[in-house]
C-alpha cells in the first residue's frame, strides 16, 4: 500500500472549500471522506501485484568498466492495465555512485494478458559476482491516487570480470615472440631450444651457426635454425594473503597482480605453453588446471572475477606443497606476492629450495608509485622524513630481492601500469635463453 | 631470419625497473593537477556559496534603495537629508535648548512638563490608548506641546474643540494675528497641510489660509500649559527652514522652554500601561475563524505528504565492502614516527646510505663496496667538476645536528648526485 503526491496535493486543495464553504468537522468530514473513498476505489482498480510474473534475460558477464543490459520481463496475466513504477534492486557497486537511482527505476505500462521487457543497464564499479536483490513494483490505479506495493525474487547473476587492461600490450609482446621463433640461436642455446631446421645462408647470420656436415652434403652453405621451445608448464600462483589487500593508486594490488597474470597467461597459451592457474592465501582459493590454449584465459578470468583479498597471512608451507603437487614436472612457477621484508624471509624463503630444485621461479611484486614519490620529497623537515622512510621501504625491497636472486629466483618488481608488461617481458627473456 | 639479436640476458631480470618506477610515478604527479581532485572540488563549492551570497546583497541593497523614499528619517532629529530636521535642533542647540528624542507615548508622557516643549511629529499615526497617554500628559505637564499635522483622526483626543476645514493651499500666508513669534517671523511655510477651526476661548488664530488658521495657539490645562496646532510641518524640514520666516517661527514656537522633547512614533509602540489591547494576540487568533479549519486541513495534507515520502520503493540493498588500505601506509607510518622521535641520525644514515649506492653505480664502484670511503671517495672526486672538494663530509660525516641541517644534507645529496650523473 502507498499514498501518492497526487492524493496529498488533493487533500491540500480540499483546504479551500473547507475554508471558504463549510469551515466545521461537517466540512473536513466530507472533504477528507471523499479523498478517502476515491483512494479505495482506486486502490480496488490497481493491478494486483502478487500475480504479475517476472523473467530475466541478458548479459552474464562483463569486463569491470564496461556495462551490461540486464532485461526484465513483466507479464501481466490479470484482466486489469499495469501502471507501476519498478524498481529493480541491485547491490550499489553495481553502478556509478549517484546514479543508481536514475538506473534502477522503471516506467511501464501493461495492459492486461500482454507483456513488456525492462532493460537495467549496469555499470559495475568492482570485480565479482553482482546478484539481484528484489524486484519492487508499485501499481498505481486510474487516478493515480493510491498503489498498491511489493517485492519480487527474479534471481539473476552477473559476473564482473577483471578488467584484462594490459591486453594493449599482447600485439607487441606477440611480435616479439615471433621474433623468436626461427631464429638462429647458438649462442643463446640452452638445454630447452629445439633444433628446427636447415635453411641456406644469408649474409648476416653467425658463422657459427653454419652446419658444416649439411654444407658438405650440399653445394651451398647451410645454417642451422632453432625455434623456442613449446609445450612447457607455467603455473601461475596469485596470493590473496593480507599483503595483496593493500590498495596502490585506486585498485588493490591483487588487482594489478591479475591483470598481469592474464598478460602473461595470454602470451603463453600464444606461445604453446600450457598455463595452470592457482590462487592461494591460507588455503587454495582458486585453482585452474589442463585447460586447452583457447580455453585458458576465458577460464582464468571466470576464476579471478570472485577473489577478494583475505585478511590473513598467506601460508607459505602449504602453498609450496600445492605448487609441488600440482606442477610434478618441470615448470615455471610464477608467484605474484609481495616483497615485504617479513613474509619473504619467514615464510617463502626457507622452502625456497624444495622449489627452485625443480622449477624455475620467478617472483613479481606491485611496488607503490607514492613511495617513489615519498622518495623525492624535499624542503622541509616532514618532507625529509618521509623520503627517508620512503629510501628505507625500497632498500629493504632491495634487499629482499637480492637476497631471492641468491636463491636463483627471479625477481620483477614493478608499478602497477608497468607489471604486466614487465612480467611478459621477463617470460620471453626466460623463453629465448631456453630456461623454461 | 637474418642477424642474430642478442636476446636480454637473464640478469636483466632480476633488476627491479626502479628507473621505469620513478618515471611512472612523475607522470602520475603531473597528471593530477588535470582530474578534479576535492580541492579543486571545494574551490568550486566556495565560490558558488560567495555568488550565492553576493546576489542576495545585490538583492537587499536594491530593495533597500528602492523601498527608502524620500520618506527616509523624515521629520528626524538626527537625520541631515532634506525630509529631516537637525537643522532646527542644531539651531536650538546653540540658543541653549536642549533636545531629546523618545519613540513611544510612554517616554513621552513621563518627559514632558512644565520646563519642557512636547513635539509630536505624527499625531494621526498613534494609536488610542497612545493618544490617552499624550492627552493625558498634554493637560498634566504644564508646558507647551506642539501637535504637527494633527488630522481629524487625532483631534478630537487630542485637542477636543478644534475640527479641520479642508486643506490649505500651498501659498505662504501673512502671520494675521498678534502671536509675538508670528509676528517677528513674518511670512512662513505653514500651507500645504490641515486648516482649523475652533470655538474654543483664547485660541490664537494664526496664518490664515482662505480664512481659516493654519496656525493655532490654545491655552490648556490647569497648569497654564498651552497647545500649537500647527496645519503642516515644512517649517521644520531641512530643505525649506532657511525660506521666509520658518526657521524664525519654529525656533519661537519649539525655543520657548529649555527642553524640547522630540517624540517620533515608531512601529515599537506598544501600550506599557494598558496591558492587552490587541496586540499581543497569537497567530491562531488573527487567522479568521473559518481558516483555522482550512489549516487544520492543510495539516492532514501535510500529514498525507509525509507518508507519501516516507514509503520507499523497496528496502536498501546491503553489500559487503572491500578492505581499504593504502599499501603506502606503513612508509607513512614510519616517517611520521621519525619526525615524532626527531630520528635524524636514522633518516641521515638511510639517505646517506642510499646516495652512496647510486653514487657507487654510476662511478664504476662494486656494489659490496659502495659504503667502504677508500673506495668511493677517490672515484667520486674524480667526476666532480671544478676545483677538488671533499665530500667524505657529506656522504661519510656526522649526524646533522638540528632540522635546517638534515633538509640541508638531503640538498646536497641531491645536489652532488646530479653532478655526478651530469658529468
Amino acid at each position: 500500500m502507498a499514498l501518492t503526491g497526487r492524493a496529498a496535493l488533493l487533500a491540500a486543495l480540499g483546504s479551500i472549500p473547507v475554508g471558504l464553504l463549510e469551515p466545521s468537522w461537517t466540512g473536513m468530514l466530507a472533504v477528507n471522506g471523499s479523498i478517502a473513498l476515491a483512494c479505495a476505489v482506486d486502490c480496488a482498480l490497481a493491478a494486483p501485484v502478487r500475480g504479475l510474473l517476472l523473467a530475466r534475460s541478458g548479459d552474464t558477464s562483463v569486463r569491470l568498466g564496461e556495462p551490461a543490459d540486464v532485461h526484465l520481463t513483466v507479464t501481466n496475466p490479470g484482466n486489469r492495465k499495469l501502471r507501476a513504477r519498478i524498481r529493480d534492486a541491485w547491490p550499489p557497486s553495481s553502478w556509478l555512485p549517484g546514479t543508481e537511482a536514475a538506473a534502477s527505476r522503471h516506467e511501464v505500462v501493461v495492459p492486461a494478458g500482454e507483456r513488456r521487457r525492462l532493460t537495467t543497464r549496469l555499470l559495475p564499479t568492482r570485480r565479482g559476482d553482482r546478484r539481484a536483490d528484489r524486484v519492487t513494483i508499485r501499481s498505481y490505479g486510474p487516478m493515480g491516487l493510491w498503489a498498491r506495493q511489493g517485492s519480487q525474487v527474479s534471481p539473476w547473476t552477473v559476473r564482473v570480470l577483471p578488467p584484462f587492461a594490459s591486453r594493449k600490450h599482447l600485439p607487441s609482446r606477440l611480435a616479439r615472440l615471433r621474433e623468436l621463433d626461427g631464429r638462429t640461436s647458438v649462442l643463446t642455446r640452452g638445454e630447452g631450444t629445439e633444433f628446427d631446421s636447415l635453411r641456406d645462408y644469408v649474409p648476416g647470420d653467425d658463422t657459427r651457426s653454419i652446419d658444416w656436415r649439411a654444407t658438405a652434403r650440399q653445394n651451398k652453405v647451410a645454417v642451422r635454425t632453432w625455434r623456442p621451445e613449446r609445450d612447457r608448464h607455467i603455473l601461475i600462483c596469485l596470493d590473496t594473503g593480507r599483503t595483496s589487500a593493500g590498495r596502490v593508486g585506486d585498485a588493490p594490488r591483487l588487482d594489478s597482480a591479475m591483470d598481469a597474470a592474464l598478460l602473461l597467461a595470454a602470451l603463453a597459451t600464444r606461445a604453446g605453453d600450457r598455463v595452470d592457474l592457482l590462487v592461494h592465501d591460507r588455503r587454495p582459493r582458486a585453482q585452474v588446471q589442463g585447460r586447452s590454449a583457447a580455453d585458458t584465459l576465458p577460464s582464468f578470468v571466470n576464476a579471478m572475477a570472485p577473489l577478494e583479498p583475505e585478511l590473513v597471512e598467506t601460508d607459505a608451507r602449504t602453498l609450496v606443497s600445492t605448487i609441488l603437487r600440482s606442477a610434478p614436472r618441470r615448470s615455471l612457477v610464477v608467484l605474484l606476492t609481495s616483497l615485504d621484508a617479513a613474509p619473504i624471509e619467514e615464510g617463502l624463503l626457507p622452502l625456497l629450495p624444495r622449489l627452485t630444485q625443480r622449477h624455475t621461479v620467478l617472483l613479481a611484486s606491485v611496488a607503490d608509485p607514492h613511495v617513489a614519490t615519498m622518495t623525492g620529497a624535499r624542503g622541509t623537515v616532514e618532507a625529509v622524513y618521509e623520503a627517508a622512510a620512503g629510501t628505507q621501504t625500497q632498500s629493504q625491497r632491495r634487499r629482499t630481492s637480492e637476497q631471492l636472486t641468491r636463491h636463483g629466483v627471479h625477481v620483477v618488481d614493478a608499478t602497477p601500469d608497468t607489471l604486466a608488461p614487465a612480467l611478459a617481458d621477463a617470460y620471453l627473456a626466460l623463453k629465448a635463453a631456453g630456461r623454461l | 631470419m637474418t642477424g642474430p639479436t642478442n636476446p636480454a640476458p637473464p640478469a636483466a631480470i632480476s633488476t627491479p625497473p626502479a628507473p621505469d618506477a620513478r618515471e611512472s610515478a612523475g607522470n602520475a604527479t603531473a597528471d593530477t593537477p588535470d582530474t578534479p581532485g576535492p580541492r579543486t572540488r571545494r574551490l568550486r563549492r566556495i565560490r558558488r556559496a560567495l555568488a550565492v551570497v553576493a546576489v542576495l546583497a545585490t538583492g537587499v541593497i536594491a530593495t533597500a534603495v528602492l523601498h527608502s523614499g524620500t520618506r527616509h528619517g523624515h521629520l528626524d532629529p538626527r537625520s541631515a537629508d532634506p525630509s529631516g530636521s537637525r537643522a532646527v535642533v542644531e539651531l536650538l542647540k546653540e540658543r541653549g535648548v536642549t533636545t531629546r528624542v523618545v519613540t513611544t507615548a510612554r517616554e513621552a508622557a513621563d518627559a514632558a512638563g512644565p520646563r519642557t516643549t512636547l513635539l509630536v511629529t505624527d499625531p494621526d499615526r498613534l494609536g488610542p490608548t497612545q493618544r490617552d497617554v499624550i492627552r493625558s500628559a498634554i493637560d498634566l505637564s504644564g508646558g507647551r506641546t506642539v501637535l504637527l499635522a494633527a488630522g481629524s483622526h487625532s483631534l478630537p483626543d487630542l485637542s477636543p474643540g478644534v475640527h479641520t476645514e479642508g486643506d490649505a493651499d500651498t501659498a505662504r500666508p501673512d502671520p494675521g494675528c498678534t502671536l509675538p513669534a508670528a509676528t517677528s517671523a513674518g511670512r512662513a511655510d505653514t500651507g500645504g497641510g490641515h486648516r482649523y477651526a475652533t470655538a474654543l476661548p483664547g485660541a490664537v488664530r494664526c496664518y490664515p489660509s482662505g480664512g481659516h488658521p493654519t496656525l493655532l495657539v490654545l491655552p490648556t490645562g490647569p497648569a497654564g500649559g498651552d497647545t500649537v496646532l500647527l496645519g503642516s510641518e515644512t517649517i521644520l524640514l531641512n530643505e525649506s527652514l532657511a525660506d521666509e520666516g520658518n526657521a524664525s517661527l519654529a525656533l519661537q514656537l519649539l525655543g520657548s522652554r529649555p527642553d524640547l522633547v522630540w517624540y517620533l512614533p515608531s512601529l515599537a509602540d506598544s501600550d506599557p500601561g494598558t496591558g492587552d489591547s490587541g496586540e499581543d494576540r497569537s497567530l491562531l487568533e488573527l487567522v479568521p475563524a473559518g481558516w483555522s479549519w482550512a489549516l487544520l486541513q492543510l495539516f492532514v495534507a501535510a500529514a498525507l505528504a509525509a507518508l507519501w515520502r516516507a514509503r520507499r520503493l523497496g528496502p536498501l540493498v546491503t553489500e559487503k565492502l572491500p578492505v581499504a588500505i593504502r599499501a603506502s601506509e606503513a612508509t607513512e607510518g614510519r616517517a611520521r614516527l621519525y619526525r615524532k622521535a626527531d630520528a635524524r641520525d636514522r633518516a641521515a644514515t638511510v639517505l646517506r646510505a642510499a646516495t652512496r649506492e647510486r653514487l657507487a653505480a654510476l662511478v664504476g664502484v662494486p656494489h659490496t663496496q659502495a659504503h667502504d670511503p677508500v673506495a668511493l671517495l677517490p672515484a667520486v672526486s674524480a667526476r666532480l667538476l671544478g676545483e677538488p672538494r671533499d665530500v667524505t663530509a657529506l656522504l661519510f660525516g656526522p649526524i646533522p645536528s638540528d632540522d635546517a641541517a638534515l633538509v640541508a644534507l638531503a640538498d646536497h645529496l641531491d645536489a652532488l648526485e646530479r653532478e655526478v650523473r651530469t658529468s
